[in-house]
């Protein structure tokens, strides 16, 4: 760590020189920027305190950026609490008001600034990395564009395979041209049997594997026509079937194995595509189910399944983004709506209302979204008519909050998921710019309708003794307590009118907890075969199948749902072999 | 040894006789071209699915198969003939003069065949130029393929002005003796010649020569051609920079088994046992006997680095070596030619003819095999090896099969042509072993007898 090399951050010289250059590229002072994140680790070390730090660079702040009205004396109180010198704290200090939000603020001290002050955070956590420094921020900024991805929770996988059907239906793929594919894996020296479910409702080791649509894609990269190319406006990996020649190149260069080459004419003709299909309306013109629009070229022929001798591979369902098919298909795949559990989060990763975004950063609340059997505010507001009076215990009376999980306990545990999903959502029922439809969305808007039902019955689910009896809050102090404690009487009257006065709200924590009792974390996340530098799109819950992982057998066959595993058993059929091997 | 002197109607006998063998020998060629064509009619026909290809990862195959590992062998022995032709003009080993051209023209050929080769292994072929050349610009920056058809591209060409070049000065030297209907073709290749053109001509094929055997070993089979798998991290029995020396070793021992072939077929069908004399076919063999060496040399040192302690995904990919026949055989082809020619330099009576010949053959079986047990090996231990149809399994169709017949033919009809048409060896070569350039070839057979491996 810093202590013994020159370097100020904990992440080392090399980082520091990396943070430099990147102070060098904003409009900002960079030496004000590097001199204050150097001082933002002193702080972080106890050689500097807060109030120090904001007094020698008030000045400097308001010249270059022109906020810092927050008074110092009020930094060195915040110093005072007990401090745990946070980068988000720090720069609030500078916030001038309310509109300007943290992130404003570190936008406009220019990346380099705001990452080096960062850099506080990481030496809290000393494993912390430069990745994950880098990601966080990739996932606070919202200006990155649209890039189209999806978190995909593997321990709420199931297995049950619909989402490679629908994938199928959907593109009018031959058999074994699985573009979305679920396994299962072992590690060394287990079966399938050793295997179960897990706790979070999937089975033990699935693995979920649609084309990862790489931001550094190495099949685009190898690829000599541009066919396969990324489109810039959302960073989609596509094949344009009309220039592809069909050299297998990206399949090679894909680390993956999501490629699928048409070897022979694909089983259903380009018109009959919308017609053959159970998911496309048959009235469909095939053209689009098919073609994309590109800003600079018109249209192409991008999606759906291959015609002969070109490549293909999962698309990421462009004719749904493009609302082509409507704009209630844009931000859904048709593998994402297939699946049951709501395993799959496909939307905007560069946005942090996304759902594949909100699922990531809080698992447990995704979880619970996707869970609940949400009833709709109407049955509620019927049931509540019949309630007797507006206090917690007539509403818990009148509604059954314990139908919407089977895990649930009581009605008590369930109004308290509902109010503790608001308190730690932090874009409730917002979705990505981009989308034109998103689940969890849809979900949290549905809580936010029951709750508003239930406090328009006359509730305060903002009060802390409803709040304390839902287990979401402290509960108020009692004036016998402090009585009976003859050292703090003097103080006993004080205490008390701060508290009712100082009712902070719900405590987040408790929210927090409330909803992982109830669906469950998951501790690990992985993005497959990073190492390799292919920058994936998809981002996994779950575990990460080790080195010497195989597959097993899964829950549900392939042919089962009339789906083909091994391709090689279809094409063998038509290798010329003369009958001799 | 033959004492009698080399004259122009002896490199003039295969345009002006045509034996009875000759047209047996065009027609197999051209009926193992014919299978071949009708088999790739077929498979333009029905679709890719007549190989035994399928796709790597849940499809339970290999992508890339023989059609790719054919391609790299014909482009391994193109490679070697003007290679071995720019050294003689390089680097003065003119014992080799009277092949020389003989390796030209396998250098044309053969990339004809690694050219045919690309196009036979393509989804749409009739593509090729359209979305190839509409996007080179592009392309050119990133994709390895494109690399490749750019520097084959420029290696045939190279090649070709090259011959042409040599050509001028021979084809105005002979133009009474050779057959009036080909006379438009003749006319078209000297054009504007004068006499005072031979020393700049002279000139100019060597500095050809000096880009070609620059560019041989650094951009084609030491680079562009292992760069098409050495630069993919994902599969580790592809990835690493070995690739290029091994594949230049193994480029240079199929190339020289090529000409060996070649030249013994001219030789015998032409007697011209003094003009392509068993000394030339010793040389070849020693130089073969050290490229065998590098070849396994490298070999060695890939197992010995994916077998002490590698990589989950690297191991499993040595393993396959160490227990796969498509791997094993060749390697112990190959090191039985080693162990052959190393004892004839001991033993020189253990040379024979017939035994060269054996060598060279085996020699290309070996590569052929183990170049496409490279390329479908490497599918086969991907790093991300977690799908149960992986490793896949892969043997080529017939169709496959007979394409690396169909391109033999391809080969012996381009040498039957244009046997037909000009001189395969130089003018040169016969002044050279006349004496004419100042030394007989009797010392010659001397010194080379006694220290063959220092003059070769
Ligand atoms: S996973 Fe990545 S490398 Fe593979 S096909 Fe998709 S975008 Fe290309
Ligand atoms: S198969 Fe098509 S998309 Fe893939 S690399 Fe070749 S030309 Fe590009």
């Amino acid at each position: 760590m810093s202590a013994d090399d020159e370097s100020f951050h904990p992440l080392g010289k090399e980082w520091e020189s990396e943070l430099e250059t990147m102070l060098d590229d904003t409009e900002y002072d960079s030496d004000l920027g590097m001199e204050m994140a150097q001082d933002a680790m002193r702080v972080t070390k106890g050689e500097l305190s807060e109030a120090e730090f904001h007094e020698k660079y008030h000045e400097d702040v308001m010249d270059e950026f022109g906020v810092d009205d927050r008074p110092t004396e009020e930094a060195y109180e915040a110093a005072q609490q007990e401090a745990k010198g946070t980068v988000g704290r720090m720069l609030d200090a500078f916030d001038g008001d309310g509109d300007q939000s943290r992130r404003e603020t570190m936008k406009k001290m220019g990346v380099g600034a705001a990452v080096g002050l960062s850099a506080w955070g990481a030496s809290a956590a000393p494993d912390a990395s430069f990745g994950s420094t880098q990601e966080g921020d990739a996932a606070d900024d919202d200006n990155d564009g649209l890039q189209w991805g999806m978190t995909i929770d593997l321990e709420r996988c199931d297995g049950c395979l619909s989402c490679v059907s629908a994938c199928s239906e959907e593109n009018q793929l031959d058999q074994g041209v699985n573009w979305m594919y679920v396994l299962r894996h072992a590690e060394d020296g287990q079966t399938a049997d050793d295997l179960g479910n897990h706790p979070a409702g999937g089975y033990e080791n699935m693995l979920v594997r649609p084309c990862q649509h790489c931001t550094d894609a190495p099949c685009e990269k190898v690829c000599p026509t541009t066919a396969r190319h990324t489109r810039d406006e959302d960073g989609l990996v596509l094949t344009d079937y009309d220039v592809c020649i069909g050299c297998r190149y990206c399949q090679v260069a894909c680390p993956y194995g999501v490629n699928y080459f048409q070897w022979d004419e694909p089983d259903v003709a380009y018109e009959d595509i919308p017609s053959e299909s159970d998911v496309l309306p048959d009235d469909l013109d095939p053209e689009d189910a098919v073609y994309s629009e590109y800003d600079d070229m018109g249209d192409r022929w991008v999606d759906g399944r291959a015609p002969r001798g070109v490549m293909s591979k999962c698309t990421m369902c462009p004719s749904h983004q493009d609302g082509r098919r409507g704009d209630e298909m844009v931000g859904m795949t048709a593998c994402e709506s297939a699946c049951p559990p709501g395993a799959i989060q496909f939307g905007n990763v560069n946005d942090s209302a996304s759902d594949p975004e909100k699922y990531a950063s809080n698992p447990s609340r995704g979880r619970t979204l996707e869970r609940l059997s949400l009833p709709s505010a109407d049955e509620v507001e019927e049931e509540l008519e019949d309630a007797d009076g507006d206090d917690l215990e007539a509403v818990l009376d009148a509604v059954s909050f314990d139908g919407m999980g089977d895990d649930l306990v009581d009605n008590e545990h369930g109004l308290g998921i509902l109010i503790a999903l608001e308190i730690t959502g932090e874009h409730m029922g917002e979705m990505g710019e981009s989308e034109g439809t998103a689940n969890l969305a849809d979900y949290e808007q549905q809580v936010l309708d029951i709750l508003e039902v239930v406090e328009d019955h006359g509730l305060d689910l903002g009060s802390q003794e409803v709040l304390a009896d839902l287990r979401l809050a402290d509960a108020p102090e009692e004036e016998e307590a402090e009585d009976e404690n003859g050292d703090e009487d003097e103080n006993g009257d004080e205490d008390e009118a701060e508290a009712e006065d100082d009712f902070e709200g719900p405590d987040e924590d408790d929210a927090q907890r409330l909803i992982e009792m109830f669906a469950g974390t998951a501790p690990s996340s992985f993005k497959l075969l990073e190492d390799f530098g292919t920058n994936p799109n998809i981002h996994y819950l779950g575990n990460e199948p080790g080195p010497n992982a195989e597959q097993v057998e899964g829950p549900v066959a392939y042919d089962s749902l009339e789906l083909t595993d091994n391709r090689k058993d279809v094409l063998d059929d038509s290798t010329v072999t003369g009958g001799l091997y | 040894m033959s004492t009698k002197s080399p004259t122009e109607a002896d490199i003039l006998r295969p345009i002006k006789n045509t034996s009875k063998t000759y047209f047996i020998l065009f027609a197999v060629a051209a009926l193992a071209l014919g299978i071949f064509l009708v088999g790739w009619a077929y498979q333009l026909y029905e679709g890719m699915s007549v190989t035994g290809l399928s796709d790597w990862g849940t499809g339970g195959g290999v992508t890339w198969g023989l059609y790719i590992g054919a391609f790299i062998w014909w482009v391994g022995i193109a490679h070697g003939g003007i290679i071995l032709s720019a050294a003689v003009r390089l680097l003065g080993m003119d014992r080799y003069m009277p092949v020389a051209r003989l390796a030209e023209m396998l250098t044309l050929a053969g990339l004809s065949a690694a050219g045919f080769y690309i196009i036979v292994h393509m989804g749409r072929p009739d593509r090729m130029v359209t979305s190839v050349l509409g996007h080179y610009h592009i392309t050119v920056n990133n994709s390895p393929l494109v690399w490749d058809v750019t520097v084959i591209t420029a290696y045939f060409v190279l090649t070709a002005t090259y011959l042409g070049l040599t050509l001028r000065y021979d084809i105005t030297r002979m133009r009474d003796d050779l057959p009036e209907i080909f006379s438009p073709i003749y006319k078209v290749m000297t054009l504007g010649y004068t006499k005072e053109e031979d020393d700049v001509i002279e000139r100019m094929v060597w500095w050809v020569a000096l880009a070609i055997i620059i560019m041989a070993p650094l951009l084609l089979h030491g680079g562009v051609i292992p760069w098409l798998f050495a630069l993919l991290s994902t599969y580790p029995g592809w990835f690493g920079a070995i690739q290029g020396p091994q594949f230049l070793t193994i480029a240079l021992t199929s190339a020289i088994s090529g000409v060996i072939l070649i030249s013994y077929a001219f030789r015998r069908a032409y007697d011209w046992d003094h003009i392509i004399t068993d000394d030339v076919f010793r040389g070849l063999l020693l130089w073969l006997g050290f490229f065998c060496l590098l070849f396994l040399w490298l070999q060695l040192q890939q197992l010995v680095s994916g077998s002490f302690s590698p990589t989950t995904a690297h191991e499993a990919a040595t393993a396959s070596k160490l227990s796969h026949p498509a791997y094993i055989v060749p390697i112990t082809m190959v090191l039985g030619v080693l162990a052959f020619i190393f004892a004839t330099t001991i033993r020189p009576a253990l040379f024979t003819k017939a035994r060269a010949i054996a060598a060279a053959v085996l020699v290309l079986v070996a590569t052929l095999v183990e170049k496409t047990y490279f390329v479908v090996a490497g599918l086969w231990y991907p790093a991300f090896n977690i799908y149960e149809a992986t490793p896949g399994d892969y043997f080529p169709s017939l169709i496959e099969m007979s394409s690396v017949l169909g391109t033999i033919g391809l080969v012996t009809l381009f040498f039957l042509a244009i046997s037909k048409v000009v001189p395969v060896v130089e003018l040169h070569a016969v002044e050279h072993l006349r004496g004419d350039h100042g030394h007989g070839h009797e010392d010659e057979t001397h010194e080379h007898e006694s220290e063959p491996e220092v003059k070769a």
